[in-house]
Order: structure tokens, then C-alpha cells, then sequence
């Protein structure tokens, strides 16, 4: 096998495309210009490898370019005025500047690695990343969704010198399981088949990693059907003198774990057809979690051993984008026949740029290598040397001692030329329905419906599944309950690191948000709401909302179309105003475009979701809390402004109800109370605590109640409310900012005092019948926990 | 010679895998089926028929629960041990699936290094793979539609779909 | 005597190795995870230890069966002393993984037999599950459950903890024997369905040892409840600790 050159110099512009095409290069004309006018210069055609390098190292996975283009935007702005804004840079402009802006000292790593970082104690660090796995999901459910725990797994290993995983979290959408065989586009799996796929890869690779799945979630919706979203994050922690990398000029170039083969190469693009024509190719990636526990066993050492100045992952672009980024300052040189490969036969651009598992690239000091690599070999983990770091600020590339290719650093990584969009958005226009009047009968049913629903039902059969206490530091867990009966569902996980950190009372907690339904009224308010929810869901275990730090990830459509990035746009602007105003910042970040699938010839973008992942540091994890009621006769507190947003809400949904108004967030009424309850949780004055969220506070009274085998009674006259309500949009109503809190009732004062100036009341008391009552002076409602709790149990049924 | 090595669970032990690709037939809206079987199979290239045998035993099945059957793979009639599971006439198809060239075999590097411990030395070749009993009439495009919508990806996977009896 | 030290016994795959060093360093032994590899280059090594752990995970990704390639590599590589070592009556632990592995090696039951006549085979749901459950502790022989109350919680995470013996008579053995050690129950003591058996195993058995009682394996986890803290409602044994330390505890002390 050896490299050819392709013909660029003599083509047009119309040749250039169709070479891009056929290559399945993903450059458009303008970048294919611009690599022609690269090689003009040096007088020749480029290579395959260079033109696949380039490809790679400018692909919109690697280098964002739609949201680090220029974006001329006509929409709303923030406060909903119409305006026209020239963005030169959308993230740098709304999430980095926030970052920026709010500049946090504990902040230590943010945007430039593998991982973001933030300080955990005086000498350690602690590490969040997220990443989405979905189109190679939707191809090969177990395969991608294992490959994406894994990948995102070695970006924990691969931000500084590499830090020990803590814990996993993954959130899902997926298509609803309930779609009948014949409605399923032809060539696509049944959404029940990808979700059962997507849950045991995660399994299989998590438990195998030996890394707790501690929190997540699983929505559904039609528009996910095709193209699902597989998020999947890890944390981990690592000495602060581990964060910074630097590599130098004669360090060694080291590939350890798995053999390069022909996976993944291009992504799984490759139709089967293709795969046919070729039969040894695999398209596909596939994991294998004990190599990549074997390289994170063995590189944990040789960190601590200090054996080498850099490493990095292999993510996509494979070897290309590991050497590529790690070679930027000083240039690299490559001997690519060097790579252990799975089988004979690769061209050595199959093997510069497979996505082939399980490989981080290592820049050794000289003196090193041979220690390193004898460490890797005792637990056999395949090392080996594969080049040098040079000084010449080239990438150079050598098969079987020939130069296949030669590119500039600074051409590779800053030649990209910027792209133009364009962009706009209106959000939904919303009125306020007229008043749902449900009777005592009806309120019950719903209850029961939005219970089962399954944006609320219990996803325990999945949670299950993952071994969630693995590490021994999941003292806050994914279910949650009385003595060891937990099926209640937790807001957030808690770590508590003890097996890492000696003496250390300190823990870190995990959370996610995420509200695509929202995005159907308005980005704004979608993405203003899952970074609510996620602080919501990381204060009501305990965590200090002042030092809180979060990840994006935006899964979007087509960007080319105008409404899909203008929608993209309105949740960027989002994000700046909420980091702000909550005093949150981004530490690290991700984006999936291009969501979109073709059915009978029509194309459709997915409704936009945009995770929002949370981390943050408890002082104390002795004062963390949980969402079961504790003890009868304790208060039931309601904290935060109850009003009439029931728009896009699961009621509405259930009971097929249109219009109404999604909810806003008003971060400074919000921040205050969430401030409070960790002021509270410190002061012990906290026996349960538990966000508001889909479902309202019916479906959370319930759950604290089942999950703590207690009962409530809860008068709706105490709400507070904004404005006039009936007692259905009491219930069901999902504005965000609320809290329930179980209160001891020698406590009730000190609360009040606590929360002087919020939205407090005294909502109700924990009963220990067993039955969860609402009652106002027109409706009375009880039902049995019961049955509520089997009715919320037994909804989901993916196995 | 290559060995192909196939695990079943011994007579009173329930096939639980088995047993789950029945639901998950059913769940794909296919009602045609009404017992299914599974086994994992190995086919194992450069040993003897006693090495075959030594490590269907010592490896590849569990002494308590499993049996395990064995056949040359370059029989063309399989003679698949499922017949030791079943009496009466009835029709057996077996969806054979297997992983395609070049598509990385994770179990099999683990098989290849128990053989090495067990004493087998030499060069053995491994692939996984899986067999899927259907019993009963079904027909040819139920069967079909049952291999590509439940038991293989044929993205990563080709299978193949023989009638037993 | 000094402080007793622990052999770890790690391969790929395995990863509840540190938490079992926590527990035993909290408990006042020296605990060591070494690589299966070193072991094979010096065998002897393994005896001048004073405990052994085989802790779980997934050895070698638990492909073929749970626990099979390590049992199969110790065995054929290491096998006398580790028989030598159980013999001895030095205390020896098998959690989770490791417990299939013992099994599956024959060094439970009956070491000096050392050949498998039990096993460790997928749970009745059909698949891996995390939870927390109760167990009953039949007060038997074993040094490692000494004084520990008639019931108490662990966590359990697998997908094969079906306890099966290979006959009648291999159980009829083990129970006449007092080898049982916990079993599967509700909170009040009562036989327990699933899910508080999670796995359907024989007479609902989740731990057993051997008939010296210094040989332990068991399905559930102490090593993750050595603090109250980790407990799902910080429950605690002996203050701020959890059961799961005591267990550690007693191994240690037996030693002392």
C-alpha cells in the first residue's frame, strides 16, 4: 500500500467539489480553494494524506466552524426586541465571553483542553466532559452508544496529564418506544432496538470500565426517531500539577492501547453497500472497554511516575487530530508504518486518520521512553514509538522512509477559511390559554397520566443496569429512598472521593438539564431552563450554587438553514445572559450539527436539544440531602413563584391541550432561594429536598411520598402564585425556580428567617397513611402512594 | 482443522438468552414464533478434535450449567446440537450470525489467550459467533425479517439461516 | 505479629481493587494490588502475604463467562499456591468477581478438592443489576463474618450470582456443613423474592466458605459500605462505619 497524489492545481471549481465529494472530504468550495491555493504555492498536487489530514483537522467536528464563523443574525434578542447582529464568532462572543467575564479564580482549565477543570481542594483539580455519539448510534446502537462512553472516557484521561474517571453520566433521546414496527422508516432500527442497544453499550462499557453511571436521563420524542442523541459524560479528578501539558522539541511520539484499524474512518459514513464491496472494511467502531481499562490502569502510574510531558486522545480524526494538536507549537514528524495495526493492507492514509478505540498519543522525553514503555508492557498494554517532535513547525508524515506528506502547522491549523451564515428566528408566538377546569376526578387521572408519562416515569430498569456504587463514592445515588428501598428518583449524584483524596469531607456533585420540549416554543427559554434545572437539580442535593460550573452540548439540525442556526443563535444567547446572571460559568463545550435525516425523500432536522451538564464542589458531603420524605408530621415548604406556564408541558401534552405559556427563568428570585437551601442544608435544617420540574408539583409531592413510603397533604391555597390559578395549573404548572423542602416542624422558623425576601410557604405536611392528598376549597384529591408509585414504576417498558 | 464449538445449557437449566430473544421477537410485532434457543458458538482454526474437546470443557462452557457440541466447520450439512434439546418433529431453523471480516472480535482475543493458558501453545485462529433457534413453522421471510430487525446488524454482521429439520 | 498485609490481586478488567485497599488500610493492614503478571514471574511471593483478595470487576471482560479466563489462568498457572495459601488457613476473600473466580477454580467449596463443583450463572431477571440488598448471616464458621449482626446490607452489582451447586449432594454438603454464610432475605429476615434475591440463586445463597471457614467468597459488595456515609440512608455499624468494615475487620484482627 502507498500513498498517491490527487490532482487539485488544474481543477475548477465545480472539479474541486466533486473531488470533495467523492473523497467524502465534507470541505466546501471555499476550503478546497483554499487547500489549492496552499499547493500552488508549493508548486505541486497534494497527497492523499495531506488533503485527508486537512480534511480532518478542518472538519466541523473538530474546528466548530459553524460556530466560530461569521453569523449574520435577524431575530429576537434576549429580551424578545427584533434586532440584526453580526456574530464574527458566536461562541466566542456569548459562551466564552461569559466565561471570560465572570472570570472565576477556581476556574483552572476551560476551552483549551480535552476536558474543562475547576478546582475541587488546594491540590486537586476535578475534570467534566460530555460528548454525543449519535449518528454512529443510530447505524450500530451498542457499538456507538459504547464507543461514546469510551470516547468520552479517554478525554478525561486525555485533559493534562490525565485524570482518574469518577463517575459517568448520560442523557438520551430517543424516538418513542411505542412506534408501531410499520410506521419505522425503511433502513432505520425500531426505536426500541436502539434504545435497548444504546443502553447495554453504555453497560457493558461503563461496568467494564469500572467507572459509576451515577446520573442521566431518557427522553423521547417522535423527531428523535431517526436520529437519536446519545450524550455521554465523564468526570474525573487529578492533581492540579497535572493540568498543564507541554510537549518539546525532541520528545518521542507514543501510541498505546488498541491497533489501528480500518474503523471509523471518514465516521460511519459508509453505506452498507459500500461495506459490501469492500467486505473487510468496518465502517463501524467498535469498543473493547478492557483494553482502554488496561491503558487507563497503566498511564495513571506513569503520570504519577512523570514519564512523559503530554498526552491526548484519539478521538475523531484518529491519529491525525492527536498528533496534529499535540504538534502544533513545535511540528511533529510520523513514521506511519510504525502504528501497530489490527490487519495488513491499510493505505497510510487509513492509518493517519482511523477512529480505530482505545489509543492516546504520549510526547516521552528521551530518557523516558524505555521506562514507559516496559510500565505499559508488564500489564500488556501494546507501546510503541511511532515518531518525534521536531522544531520545524511541520507536520511530516514518512511511510516505510518516504515523505507521504509535509504540511504547515500554522496552514493546518489556522488556514481554515471562515465561514458566512446566515441565521434567523422568531420564537412562538404565546397566549395564555384560558383557564383549565378540571374537577377532582380529572385532576387525579392526570396525575396518574403525567406519572406514567415518560418524560416523568421511572427509568429505573435502565438506571439498574449500570453499576452505579462502583468506587464505593456514590453516597448521593441515582435512586433514592428509605433505608436501602430506593426507587425515588434523585436530582443529582454526589462523589465523595474518599478513595483518592485522604481525609477529604468534600464531594462533587453531578447534574444534568435539558428541555427540548421548550425549544418548541423558544431556544431562549429552553436553553434558560436546562441550565436552571441542571443548578436546581445539583442545589437540591446540597451543592454550593456559587461554585457551580457547567458543560454545553448542543445537538442541532442543519445549520445552512437560517431558522435551524437561528435557533442556535437564540440558545447561545441564552447561555451568556443565564452564565451571567447566575454567575455560573462554561468550562467546556461541544456541538453535533448537521442532526437531520431523510425520509421518502424529505429531509428533517431534529427538534434542537441542548444538554446542559453540571459539576460542582460541596464543602461538607455530611450535609447532602435527599429527595424522600423522611418523617411524618414534618412540613412540606414550598419554595419559589408558582405561574401559569404550562405551556409545552407534559399536562398539556397528556391532555392534549394547545398554547399556553412555556416556562421563563428569573435567575435573580431563583439564584436567592437556591443560595438559601445550601445556607439551610448546612445548618441541618433540611430533612428532603427536591427540584420542580416536568410534571409540576403534583408529580413531585408524589414522588417524594412514594420514594419515602409516607404520604402528604398539600393545600394549593398556600401556593404562591403569580397570578390567578386554577387548581390543574397549580399542579401541572412547570415554572421553573421551585423547590420542595421537608421541614422538622421546630425548624419552620429558622427557614423563614433563612429565606426572608423569597417565595416561601407552608405548603403541606408528611402524612404516614400513605396517601398522597391536594386539596383547595374547590377540589379535594387523594390517591393511594401506592398506587401512584406503580403507576410511575411501571410505565417504561424498554426490556 | 477448524472446530466449531457450540455452548447449550445443560437439560433443567432455562436458556435465558434464549428466552429474551423470543420477547424481543415479539416486541419487533412478529407473533409468528413461539420458542426460541440460543447459543454462542466458537470457531476455533489449528487444533485437534481432543483439543477441541478440552476446551469446550475446560473454557468455553460452564461444568455445572452447559454443554457444549462440537462440529467441523467445513461440514456443509450443520449437524447443529440443538437436536439434543429437542424431541418430536418439529421444524428448527438456526439464524446463524457472525461478525463480518475485519469487524474487531473482542471475545475472540480473550478465548485466544485462555487457550494459551490452558497449555495450547500453539497458533489458533478465533471467531464468535452467535446461533439462534427458531422452532416451529415460520417462514422464509418472517425468518428473514427476524435476522435483520432483531438478531443482526448487518452492518457489522453477516448471518445466514438454515433449516435444521 | 506486625501488620498483616494484603495481597490484591489484579488483572485487566478488575477494578474494585482500591476500594478493598481502603478498607483493609482503614482497618490497620498493609494491602498491596499486584498485577497477576508479577505474580506469575515470582509465584512464591504469593505466601509470604498473610491475606489474600481476589476483588471484582470484570477480569478480561468477564468474556465467555463471569470470572472464567481468570480462574482458568490462575489455576493453570498459579494453582498450588494459591490451594497451598487457602490451606494454610490464612484468611482468603472472593467479592463479586472474585468469587465467581474461586468458584470457577474449584477453591470453593473445597480447596483441598480444588476442582469446580459449584458455579456462578446468569441471574433469573437476565440481566446485570446494581442494588442494595439484606442478607442473612447464618453466624457460621467463618472468621470473616465474626460478630456481625443476624442481618445486615450490602450493595450487590452483577449478572451471574446465581449460586448453583453442581448435584444434591454438593448442596446437601455445603448446608449440613455450615459452609453458607449469607443468604438472600427481606428486611425482617424472612425468604426473600426477587428483587431482594436479585439472581434466584440456590436456597438463596449469596455467600459461602469453607469448611475451615478461613475461605470466603461472596456476591455483594463490603468494600463499598466500610462508611455510613455510604449506606442509601447513612445507616451505620459501629458509629460511622458501615458492616462492610467489619468484615475487613475481622480478617485483620484474626491475624493479629
Amino acid at each position: 500500500m502507498n500513498c498517491v497524489n490527487i490532482e487539485i492545481l488544474k481543477l475548477n471549481d465545480k472539479e474541486l467539489i466533486n473531488l470533495s465529494k467523492k473523497n467524502t472530504l465534507s470541505l466546501n468550495l471555499k476550503e478546497m480553494k483554499a487547500v489549492k491555493s496552499y499547493f500552488k504555492k508549493l508548486k505541486r498536487d497534494p497527497t492523499d494524506v495531506e488533503i485527508e489530514t486537512i480534511a480532518q483537522t478542518w472538519s466541523e467536528h473538530c474546528k466548530h466552524k459553524t460556530l466560530t464563523g461569521v453569523i449574520n443574525y435577524s431575530g429576537a434578542d434576549s429580551k424578545g426586541k427584533k434586532v440584526n447582529i453580526t456574530y464574527k464568532n458566536l461562541l466566542k462572543e456569548t459562551i466564552f465571553k461569559a466565561t471570560a467575564e465572570l472570570n472565576k479564580k477556581w476556574c483552572l482549565s476551560v476551552f483549551k483542553d480535552n476536558a474543562g477543570v475547576i478546582e475541587f481542594d488546594k491540590l486537586n483539580g476535578i475534570a467534566f466532559k460530555v460528548e454525543t455519539h449519535n449518528h454512529p448510534s443510530a447505524l450500530e446502537p451498542y457499538g456507538g452508544a459504547a464507543t461514546g462512553v469510551g470516547g468520552v472516557i479517554r478525554d478525561i484521561l486525555g485533559v493534562g496529564l490525565g485524570a482518574k474517571p469518577l463517575a459517568n453520566t448520560d442523557v438520551f433521546c430517543f424516538g418513542n418506544p411505542d412506534t408501531p414496527a410499520k410506521k419505522v422508516p425503511d433502513g432505520m432500527h425500531h426505536p426500541k432496538r436502539i434504545a435497548k442497544g444504546v443502553v447495554a453499550g453504555v453497560r457493558d462499557y461503563g461496568n467494564r470500565m469500572g467507572i459509576p453511571t451515577v446520573n442521566g436521563g431518557v427522553h423521547f420524542d417522535d423527531g428523535y426517531m431517526a436520529n437519536p442523541l446519545i450524550y455521554c459524560g465523564t468526570m474525573g479528578i487529578m492533581p492540579k500539577s497535572a493540568i498543564e501539558k507541554k510537549v518539546k522539541s525532541g520528545d518521542f511520539v507514543v501510541v498505546a492501547g488498541g491497533r489501528t484499524g480500518r474503523d471509523g474512518i471518514h465516521g460511519a459514513t459508509f453505506s452498507s453497500a459500500e461495506l459490501d464491496k469492500e467486505s473487510d472494511v468496518s465502517a463501524v467502531q467498535i469498543g473493547n472497554p478492557i483494553v482502554e481499562k488496561k491503558v487507563l490502569d497503566t498511564m495513571l502510574k506513569a503520570r504519577d511516575l512523570k514519564l512523559y510531558r503530554a498526552v491526548t486522545d484519539c478521538g475523531a480524526g484518529g491519529l491525525s487530530s492527536a498528533c496534529g494538536e499535540l504538534g502544533e507549537s513545535t511540528g511533529v514528524r510520523i513514521e506511519l508504518e510504525k502504528v501497530p495495526l489490527k490487519y495488513q493492507g491499510l493505505a497510510p492514509w487509513e492509518i493517519w486518520i482511523s477512529e480505530a478505540q482505545e489509543r492516546m498519543v504520549f510526547a516521552v522525553p528521551p530518557k523516558n521512553v524505555k521506562k514507559l514503555l516496559n510500565l505499559f508492557d508488564c500489564e500488556n498494554v501494546e507501546a510503541t514509538v511511532i515518531g518525534r517532535f521536531t522544531n520545524d513547525k511541520k507536520l511530516t508524515l514518512a511511510y516505510n522512509g518516504k515523505t507521504v506528506g509535509q504540511l504547515d502547522m500554522d496552514f493546518l491549523h489556522k488556514g481554515v477559511p471562515k465561514t458566512a451564515a446566515f441565521a434567523r428566528y422568531a420564537p412562538l408566538k404565546e397566549t395564555l390559554r384560558k383557564p383549565v377546569k378540571f374537577n377532582g376526578t380529572r385532576i387525579r387521572e392526570s396525575l396518574k397520566k403525567v406519572l406514567a408519562d415518560s418524560a416523568v416515569c421511572s427509568k429505573e430498569q435502565i438506571i439498574r443496569q449500570y453499576d452505579h456504587e462502583v468506587q464505593g463514592q456514590t453516597i448521593v445515588k441515582p435512586l433514592q429512598g428509605c433505608a436501602i428501598n430506593i426507587w425515588g428518583p434523585g436530582d443529582a449524584a454526589v462523589i465523595w472521593p474518599y478513595a483518592v483524596i485522604k481525609n477529604t469531607k468534600k464531594g462533587i456533585v453531578l447534574s444534568n438539564g435539558i428541555n427540548h420540549q421548550y425549544g418548541k416554543a423558544d431556544t431562549y427559554k429552553m436553553t434558560a431552563s436546562a441550565i436552571e434545572e441542571a443548578l436546581r437539580n445539583a442545589v437540591a442535593v446540597g451543592a454550593n450554587p456559587d461554585r457551580i460550573s457547567v458543560l454545553d452540548n448542543f445537538c442541532w439540525g442543519n445549520p445552512e438553514k437560517p431558522e435551524v442556526l437561528g435557533s442556535l443563535v437564540r440558545a447561545a444567547q441564552a447561555c451568556y445572559d443565564m452564565s451571567k446572571k447566575f454567575g455560573v460559568p462554561f468550562i467546556s463545550g461541544k456541538d453535533s450539527l448537521y442532526n437531520e435525516y431523510t425520509i421518502r425523500g424529505k429531509t428533517f432536522s431534529i427538534p434542537p436539544a441542548l444538554l446542559i451538564s453540571a459539576m460542582g464542589v460541596i464543602d461538607n458531603v455530611e450535609n447532602t440531602m435527599t429527595m424522600n420524605f423522611k418523617r411524618a408530621g414534618n412540613l412540606i415548604m414550598l419554595l419559589g413563584i408558582t405561574r401559569n406556564e404550562l405551556g409545552q408541558s407534559v399536562f398539556n401534552r397528556i391532555n392534549k391541550i394547545s398554547g399556553g405559556i412555556a416556562p421563563n427563568v428569573y435567575p435573580e428570585e431563583s439564584l436567592k432561594i437556591m443560595r438559601g437551601i445550601y445556607k439551610a442544608a448546612n445548618a441541618g435544617l433540611i430533612e428532603a429536598c427536591h427540584d420542580i420540574s416536568e410534571g409540576g408539583l403534583a408529580a413531585a409531592v408524589s414522588e417524594m411520598a412514594f420514594a419515602g413510603s409516607l404520604g402528604a397533604i398539600v393545600k394549593l391555597g398556600a401556593v404562591l402564585t403569580k397570578e390567578n390559578m386554577t387548581d390543574a395549573e397549580i399542579l401541572f404548572s412547570e415554572s421553573n425556580g421551585r423547590f420542595i423542602i421537608e421541614v422538622k416542624p421546630d425548624n419552620a422558623k429558622k427557614i423563614k428567617d433563612i429565606f426572608k425576601g423569597s417565595a416561601i410557604s407552608i405548603a403541606g405536611v408528611v402524612t404516614g397513611d400513605c396517601k398522597v392528598e391536594f386539596g383547595s376549597d374547590k377540589v379535594y384529591i387523594s390517591e393511594k402512594t401506592g398506587v401512584l408509585r406503580s403507576a410511575w414504576q411501571n410505565a417504561l417498558n424498554l426490556f | 482443522m477448524e472446530y466449531e464449538i457450540e455452548i447449550l445449557p445443560k437439560k433443567g437449566f432455562t436458556d435465558l438468552h434464549g428466552a429474551r430473544v423470543l420477547s424481543d421477537i415479539m416486541q419487533a410485532g412478529i407473533k409468528d414464533v413461539k420458542k426460541t434457543g440460543y447459543s454462542p458458538v466458537y470457531a476455533i482454526d489449528g487444533i485437534t478434535k481432543a483439543e477441541a474437546d478440552l476446551i469446550g470443557w475446560e473454557i468455553l462452557s460452564d461444568k455445572i450449567t452447559e454443554t457444549f457440541f462440537i462440529t467441523e466447520s467445513s461440514t456443509t450439512a450443520k449437524d447443529r446440537g440443538c437436536k439434543e434439546l429437542s424431541s418430536g418433529g418439529e421444524k428448527v431453523h438456526a439464524i446463524e450470525v457472525w461478525f463480518k471480516k475485519g469487524v474487531t472480535d473482542t471475545v475472540s482475543e480473550s478465548v485466544v489467550k485462555a487457550i494459551k493458558d490452558l497449555g495450547i501453545t500453539k497458533e489458533v485462529k478465533v471467531k464468535t459467533g452467535h446461533i439462534y433457534y427458531i422452532y416451529g413453522a415460520v417462514g422464509k421471510q418472517v425468518l428473514e425479517k427476524i435476522a435483520t430487525t432483531v438478531l443482526a446488524n448487518t452492518l457489522i454482521q453477516d448471518y445466514k439461516i438454515n433449516e435444521l429439520r | 505479629m506486625a501488620m498483616p498485609k494484603a495481597l490484591i490481586i489484579r488483572t485487566a478488567g478488575t477494578n474494585c481493587d482500591f476500594e478493598a485497599q481502603k478498607a483493609f488500610e482503614l482497618c490497620g493492614a498493609k494491602a498491596e494490588r499486584i498485577h497477576v503478571n508479577e505474580l506469575l514471574t515470582s509465584a512464591s511471593k504469593i505466601l509470604s502475604y498473610d491475606i489474600l483478595l481476589v476483588p471484582g470487576g470484570f477480569s478480561y471482560g468477564d468474556d465467555i463467562a463471569s470470572g472464567k479466563i481468570l480462574a482458568n489462568e490462575i489455576k493453570n498457572k498459579l494453582g498450588d499456591k494459591i490451594k497451598r495459601f487457602a490451606l494454610s488457613g490464612k484468611p482468603v476473600i472472593g467479592i463479586c468477581n472474585g468469587f465467581q473466580v474461586l468458584v470457577k477454580m474449584g477453591l470453593l467449596p473445597d480447596p483441598e478438592l480444588f476442582d469446580q463443583t459449584a458455579t456462578l450463572s446468569y441471574n433469573d431477571s437476565g440481566r446485570f443489576e446494581c442494588r442494595w440488598v439484606y442478607l442473612k448471616n447464618e453466624k457460621n464458621k467463618c472468621l470473616w463474618t465474626k460478630d456481625l449482626p443476624e442481618i445486615i446490607t450490602l450493595p450487590v452489582a452483577h449478572g451471574e450470582g446465581k449460586f448453583i451447586a453442581a448435584n444434591s449432594e454438593t448442596l446437601k454438603e455445603i448446608e449440613d456443613n455450615s459452609q453458607v454464610v449469607f443468604r438472600y432475605v427481606n428486611a425482617d429476615g424472612s425468604k426473600a423474592d426477587y428483587p431482594a434475591d436479585p439472581n434466584g440463586s440456590v436456597n438463596a445463597i449469596s455467600g459461602i466458605c469453607n469448611d475451615k471457614g478461613n475461605v470466603f467468597g461472596l456476591m455483594p459488595h463490603p468494600e463499598r459500605y466500610v462508611y455510613a456515609l455510604q449506606h442509601p440512608a447513612r445507616e451505620g455499624f459501629d458509629g460511622k462505619y458501615g458492616c462492610g468494615k467489619k468484615i475487613f475487620q475481622n480478617a485483620v484482627d484474626y491475624l493479629k
